[in-house]
């Protein structure tokens, strides 16, 4: 699509929440943290192939460390967030260098025993991290006089969603990108061809990693609440189920899982309550057994 | 001809319909998730206490109309669902959920200014940590709930006691409250111990326990499937101090799941079955709905009846005018000991009345008599 | 003193516990290099089936157990042609089917949690509480001398160690591979279902319990190592007594003490992913 086309459609994402109640907004803004999660985990997942668990829990990482360094550290919010940003790159890389001597689901469960253990310190972090109760009653510091909030803040959501969307594309299109889909489909040949299997691994980790954190700063300031329940492990397992259903490997893809995902439950609410969790098996099971592709691949088929 | 009467008929409809309109009340419960055992009885008090009110005409003339969400114990959606019931007319809202839900429902209520209450929470931190002038708790706070007990204790001279608790966000802020108040006391704490979800046995934890020799053991965890493993441990280790556990004790489940376990431990409860109101309570419920109600009933029922109260009071659904009503408001209801009164002094905000709490004991495996009421 | 021997003895049977889990993905992991963390939710299956059985219907005890793991054979071999054989027979890479295993999982527990209220549900012991240990490291203790014979001894085992090293060869020598997958799954639920219902009494079973029986039971796997069966029992042990004691000895806040099988997964995953013992041969 152009780029004329793209600023259009983001004009439009960014004008939408000035129109919306204050529920609808705040499910939309929620839709939006949600795709740009998906489309950073697609990355990692469905273009390099590395199955892990940890994307959620860096997003709480980004939470966390932002709210912490501005409220309980008295950080001005600049370095908070960069300091923030640091800290999910230190810890990617801390679990990705040793992991990459792992294959395939190995990492995926290294990465679910970090994701618990981050749950378990946030417990018992006591005044710090609030325990489990979290951290709540704060708002977002002004910036340069003004106070950003309501449908202000979702424009500041799209901007990330734009922002991610815009990295994610470039280094897909480049020769990183090649290098990253040869890892997942063949490491072998990839070696061969000359391609640091290991060092695309950990930095693909820790580039997504630190995305997935940098969203979890803005989140942070959508409910203005952090707790261990909202970071838990459900979330983790939806992430992958987004991308599995909307099409691995494809940012579209990443985005109709996310959207689809997101919303269902309230469609589904009235009919079957909780157990929206059923159908997001069935979703999966029937993804992967009869359209690999996803949703993605279902319209590429039709719209041929 | 047979046009104009119906227009005019119409046009009347309209305007009459218009001076029915209900009072909407936003209910936000857990229909499905961790904490349906409490929010689904509880709810069902709010539904009953709403028809009957209908039944006598509603409140001001107008008829109650109950919002009721499901937030599935996931506190981001219970933000979520709390503007949406604001934004569909709600003058009040009930929390029937857990803490952090309830907790997360106030930065909303608080922008939003809207009347918001929990009936049955226990954290104490709800009213703490946020100056949200727009909430309010009934629930029996979990200070409240051991200072209850230390009351119920003191009699046995405890000097040295163990405290044990799971790792669920309200256990541990039992706990802690727990172990402030047993210091306070005077008491010292010479175990504490916390049983994770998911373990396979509180054993580990039972043998330190037993190690230093506590006089009693408190209990403020709140997962059912923990706390039996810790009633087995403690059968497991042969140990005889006796237990006295925090008002999840009083959930009914108990009777089934622990059978055989829980005889002769003490917990604190608000409901006294002996009470006048609990015993027309109980005769209404059954009446209309043929069932049986249990304590947490009695929870919901109670909030629904706070609301009608302050609406009444306030004369209008203004939510200025609720807010000032229930801030005044004095009413004596189903939960807690004879003659205790809810009422919100001095601009507080958590109105249990701190000496309605009752200590009963479990006979055999039935919720037994009362033994033990408020501080003194 | 008598502390340490009443630990080791509780120990000893959660270990007994989470070796059964260890054995039931052995049993899919070897064949087909397939990793099925829903072995947690079919412990849950099974916990469930002892309160159908037991507690609903009040079976003997005996013939519960045995009804529970006839719907567990059922429900492995049933998993397998559903979510499994299609991706196999298709060719699809080794990740396919594990994720299909995701999406089971999450259906499993769904299915279970529609069908029941949320509460927690009573199982019975098979003796009373003080003999519930010796019961479990005694059936645990038979499962594990079966299956060491099964892989020892019979013409069947083998041919499961020969998938295990080359499936294509396998084939060509003419064992009927999709029959041994389907066999692998059935073992490997018949396994985790007797886990969950063991474990049942102390738990009592409720829709939440899978997830942290199958991390414990894969941690207890990566610590006794893929190769052999005995090693599945002794990362169990480790893994229960590493907890216990930790709890009741170590001098940290007993809620880090939940940390401790995480770090070990971590820990071992990163420095020793194939376990302490070495498979036969390797």
């Amino acid at each position: 699509m152009r780029l004329a086309a793209w600023i259009g459609v983001f004009a439009a994402l960014a004008a939408l929440p000035f129109f919306l109640g204050s529920y609808h907004n705040d499910v939309y803004r929620k839709m939006l943290l949600w795709i740009t999660l998906a489309l950073g985990y697609n990355f990692l997942f469905g273009i390099c192939g590395q199955v892990a668990f940890s994307h959620f829990a860096f997003y709480g990482i980004g939470a966390y460390s932002v709210v912490i360094l501005l409220f309980q550290v008295n950080l001005p919010l600049p370095i908070a967030i960069v300091l923030g940003i640091v800290i999910c790159v230190l810890l990617a890389l801390a679990v990705a260098i040793p992991a990459t001597r792992l294959e395939g689901f190995y990492l995926a469960l290294v990465t679910l025993a970090l994701a618990q253990l981050f749950i378990v310190v946030l417990n018992e972090g006591g005044a710090v991290t609030g325990g489990t109760g979290g951290i709540a009653n704060y708002r977002l510091p002004p910036i340069l006089g003004w106070r950003i909030a309501g449908p202000a803040y979702t424009v500041v959501i799209v901007a990330l969603l734009a922002a991610t969307l815009a990295v994610l594309w470039r280094l897909d299109r480049s020769w990183f990108g090649r290098a990253c889909r040869a890892v997942r489909d063949n490491p072998e040949a990839a070696a061969a061809m000359g391609v640091d299997v290991a060092r695309t691994k950990v930095i693909v980790f820790t580039l997504t990693s630190a995305l997935a954190g940098v969203a979890g700063m803005v989140y942070a300031f959508v409910d203005n609440t952090v707790n261990p329940p909202i970071f838990g492990l459900d979330n983790a397992f939806l992430i992958l189920f987004m991308v599995i259903v909307g099409g691995a490997g494809r940012h579209a893809g990443a985005a109709i899982g996310a959207i689809l995902l997101f919303l269902l439950p309230f469609w589904l609410a009235p009919l079957v309550g909780h157990h929206h969790q059923l159908v997001f098996g069935a979703l999966v099971l029937a993804a992967i057994l009869v359209q690999p592709k996803g949703l993605v691949g279902l319209w590429d088929r039709f719209s041929r | 001809m047979r046009k104009f009467i119906t227009g005019v008929a119409f046009a009347l409809c309209c305007v009459t319909s218009n001076a029915q309109e209900t009072i909407k009340i936003g209910v936000i419960a857990d229909r499905v998730g961790v904490s349906k055992p409490y929010s689904e009885p509880a709810t069902e008090g709010i539904v009953f206490g709403a028809d009957d009110l209908n039944r006598k005409g509603g409140i001001l003339g107008r008829k109650i109309e109950l919002l009721i969400e499901d937030d599935q114990s996931r506190p981001d959606i219970s933000a979520a669902l709390a503007r949406k019931l604001i934004d569909q007319g709600a003058v009040f809202i009930l929390s029937m959920s857990l803490t952090p839900a309830t907790q997360q429902q106030q930065t909303v209520t608080m922008e939003a200014k809207t009347p918001q209450m929990t009936p049955m929470n226990s954290g104490d931190t709800l009213t703490t940590q946020l100056q949200n002038p727009y909430f309010w708790q009934t629930g029996p706070l979990g200070s409240i709930q051991i200072a209850t007990l230390l009351a119920h204790a003191k009699s046995k001279q405890l000097k040295r006691v163990a405290l044990i608790t799971d790792n669920s966000d309200l256990g541990q802020l039992l706990g802690r409250f727990f172990k402030g108040g047993l210091e306070k006391s005077g008491i010292q704490v010479v175990a504490e111990e916390v049983v994770a979800r998911g373990a396979t046995t509180a054993a580990p934890q039972m043998q330190k326990i037993r190690a230093a020799n506590p006089d009693a053991m408190f209990m403020a965890g709140v997962l059912t499937a923990e706390n039996v493993l810790i009633f087995k441990a403690y059968r497991e280790m042969g140990v005889r101090f006796p237990i006295h556990s925090s008002y999840n004790l009083s959930v009914p489940i108990y009777m089934t799941v622990a059978k055989g376990l829980i005889n002769g431990v003490t917990f604190v409860d608000a409901y006294d079955p002996e009470k006048p109101e609990v015993k027309a309570f109980e005769a209404a419920y059954k009446k209309a709905t043929g069932k049986d109600p249990f304590n947490l009933h009695g929870y919901g029922y109670d909030g629904m009846m706070l609301v009608a109260e302050a609406i009444k009071r306030a004369g209008s659904t203004d939510k200025e005018k609720i807010r000032a009503a229930m801030q005044g408001l004095t009413y004596a209801g189903v939960m807690g000991a004879k003659g205790m009164k809810y009422s919100f002094p001095d601009g507080k905000r958590a109105g249990y009345d701190p000496n309605g709490m009752v200590v009963r004991v479990y006979e055999g495996d039935k919720q037994g008599r009362v033994v033990h009421v408020g501080q003194k | 003193m008598q502390d340490f021997l009443e630990l080791s003895l509780s120990a000893t049977a959660s270990g007994c516990i989470y070796g059964l889990v260890a054995l039931a993905y052995l049993l899919m992991i070897r064949p087909t290099g397939i990793i099925n963390f829903a072995v947690g939710e079919w412990a849950m299956l099974g916990a469930f089936g002892g309160f159908f059985f037991l507690t609903r219907f009040e079976f003997p005890y005996l013939l519960g157990m045995a009804a529970v793991v006839a719907l567990m054979l059922l429900v492995g071999w049933g998993t397998e042609r559903l979510a499994v054989r299609p991706l196999v027979e298709k060719g699809a890479p080794l990740l396919a089917p594990i994720l299909a295993l995701l999406g089971m999982l999450v259906i499993f527990r769904e299915v279970i949690s529609v069908s029941f209220p949320p509460d927690p549900h009573p199982v019975p012991y098979a003796f009373e509480i003080q003999h519930q240990k010796y019961f479990i490291i005694a059936v645990t203790a038979l499962v594990f001398a079966g299956a060491w014979l099964f892989f020892e001894k019979t013409l069947w085992g083998k041919s499961f160690e020969a998938v295990a090293l080359n499936r294509r060869a396998a084939a060509l020598m003419g064992i009927n591979l999709s029959r041994v997958t389907a066999a692998a799954f059935a073992g490997g639920a018949g396994a985790a279902g007797l886990a969950g219902l063991l474990v049942s009494p102390n738990v009592s079973a409720h829709y939440l319990m899978g997830v942290p029986l199958a991390i414990q039971g894969f941690t207890a796997l990566v610590i006794g190592g893929v190769g052999r069966v005995e090693g599945a029992l002794l990362g169990g042990l480790l893994l229960a007594f590493a907890e216990q004691l930790t709890t009741r000895y170590a001098p940290i806040p007993s809620g880090y003490a939940q940390g401790v099988p995480l770090l070990f997964l971590m820990i071992f995953l990163l420095i020793r992913p194939t376990g302490l013992l070495r498979a036969r041969g390797a």
